[in-house]
């Protein structure tokens, strides 16, 4: 599986020879600048996509985005390839730097799609080559009950806590621990081949 | 907690993907998982299962300042620092044509018409003399040397480090594109399409950028130079 490919993002430098992101995280890793800002170059839109999703913020997310690549930087030696694609890497730094960052904030912005909208718009998004997993996610979601299903896109989508959601939903935190265990293991189960 | 627990491993990885642990034992997991390679792969698999989530997000070019804020940050750490010279921070972005410019190019082209001996237009066909904010010109773009083809080269050697490179624009109605990055020595030649080139009247700029050159796709640093397309070959 090629989650770049899926992600619609081209692995390409702007002379058109083939890059792949992973070389230039290893490169960047030995202080290689001009790597350092291809690959910046080359996921940057993306990776700010997703930080302005979950913040909702414009300048907050341009913050954001910078000490994740500040972070890139610093932790590249980290990065193994045989642990995961790059752009799942990269972006699990930007999820994580954008749900602290939340965290820390006391209000949230109101503006936002609906959890369902954003799954609709997964068919749309995706390209013919990344149809048939697609396919499949969007199938497993939709068999989750829709208070649970919501919850899990909640805090993939937003980064909401499960207090949050909680206080969203007015059910106990412990419904919520509920919820988010059993969907992880009947997405598992459904996913898995 | 037992983290040998097949069930708990799995459920921990899937919350730590999904965002959904408290700050602390997020913390906790991480240290555990750099230690427990097995762990770590756990978690890429649901990583890999929910990034197609991310696939119905729109990218969003950011703006450039990101760039150069993180710019600004990793050269704190070890890598030589950015000797870009403050005063062209303030020069609008080709705002006007240098009045130098011309007077450059009449210069250079009466320079290069001596050198070849004859009179008459100079051999190779002069398409544009960038000169720099003082009026001296400092790149120039001559025909070919095959046809469809326009060869740049620096008048004189730039002043070049490793974190920087030179970004030559074509300017048309005063929007920049992209025509490739330019060696900084004499001897650099870089070549470009004429067919890229804008038309006769509109602007070749040159911009400082990181090595790669510009990430947005529009000039990032300080323009060093410019001037005029005077003829567009064939």
């Amino acid at each position: 599986m090629n989650i770049v490919k899926r992600l619609g993002l081209e692995e390409r430098s702007a002379s058109g020879s083939l890059l792949q992101l992973q070389q230039l995280i290893h490169r960047t890793s030995r202080r290689d600048a001009a790597a350092f800002a291809m690959l910046y170059a080359q996921t940057a839109p993306k990776l700010f996509g997703i930080a302005l999703r979950i913040i909702g913020h414009r300048e907050e997310a341009e913050e954001i985005l910078q000490e994740a690549f500040v972070a890139v930087w610093e932790r590249s030696a980290d990065y193994d390839a045989a642990k995961g694609s790059a752009m799942v890497w990269l972006t699990s730094i930007v999820r994580h730097c954008a749900i602290d960052h939340v965290r820390r904030r006391a209000v949230r912005p109101e503006s936002r799609s609906a959890p369902e909208e954003v799954l609709l718009g997964l068919a749309a998004a995706g390209s013919t080559d990344q149809g048939a997993e697609l396919g499949a996610l969007q199938r497993c979601l939709g068999e989750l009950d829709e208070q649970p299903r919501r919850a899990v896109l909640l805090a993939y989508l937003y980064g909401f806590t499960r207090e949050e959601i909680a206080a969203d939903f007015a059910v106990p935190l412990g419904t919520v621990k509920t919820w988010i265990r059993r969907s992880v293991e009947r997405l598992k189960r459904c996913l898995d081949p | 907690m037992r983290y040998e627990d097949p069930e708990l491993r799995e459920r921990l990885a899937a919350e730590y993907v999904l965002g959904t642990l408290p700050s602390r034992s997020r913390r906790r997991f991480e240290r555990l998982m750099t230690e427990d390679p097995a762990l770590a792969r756990v978690v890429a698999v649901w990583a890999d299962r929910l990034a197609l989530i991310d696939a119905a997000t729109a990218a969003e070019d950011p703006p450039a300042r990101v760039w150069r804020a993180v710019e600004a940050r990793i050269a704190a750490d070890g890598a030589p620092p950015a000797p870009a010279p403050s005063r062209f921070r303030s020069v609008p972005f080709w705002r006007g044509l240098a009045l130098g410019a011309t007077a450059a190019a009449a210069g250079l082209i009466i320079y290069l018409t001596a050198f070849t001996g004859r009179p008459g237009p100079p051999t190779p066909a002069v398409v544009a003399v960038l000169a720099d904010q003082s009026g001296d010109p400092s790149w120039i773009a001559v025909a070919g040397p095959r046809r469809g083809e326009v060869s740049v080269s620096a008048v004189r050697p730039q002043d070049e480090d490793a974190r920087h490179s030179f970004e030559l624009w074509g300017i048309v109605g005063g929007t920049p594109r992209p025509l490739g990055l330019l060696g900084p020595r004499s001897g650099n030649v870089s070549i470009i399409r004429a067919a890229e080139l804008p038309p006769p009247g509109d602007l070749l700029a040159v911009s400082l950028e990181p090595p790669a050159g510009s990430p947005t796709g529009l000039p990032t640093g300080p323009v060093l130079s410019r001037g005029k397309v005077m003829l567009k070959p064939p």
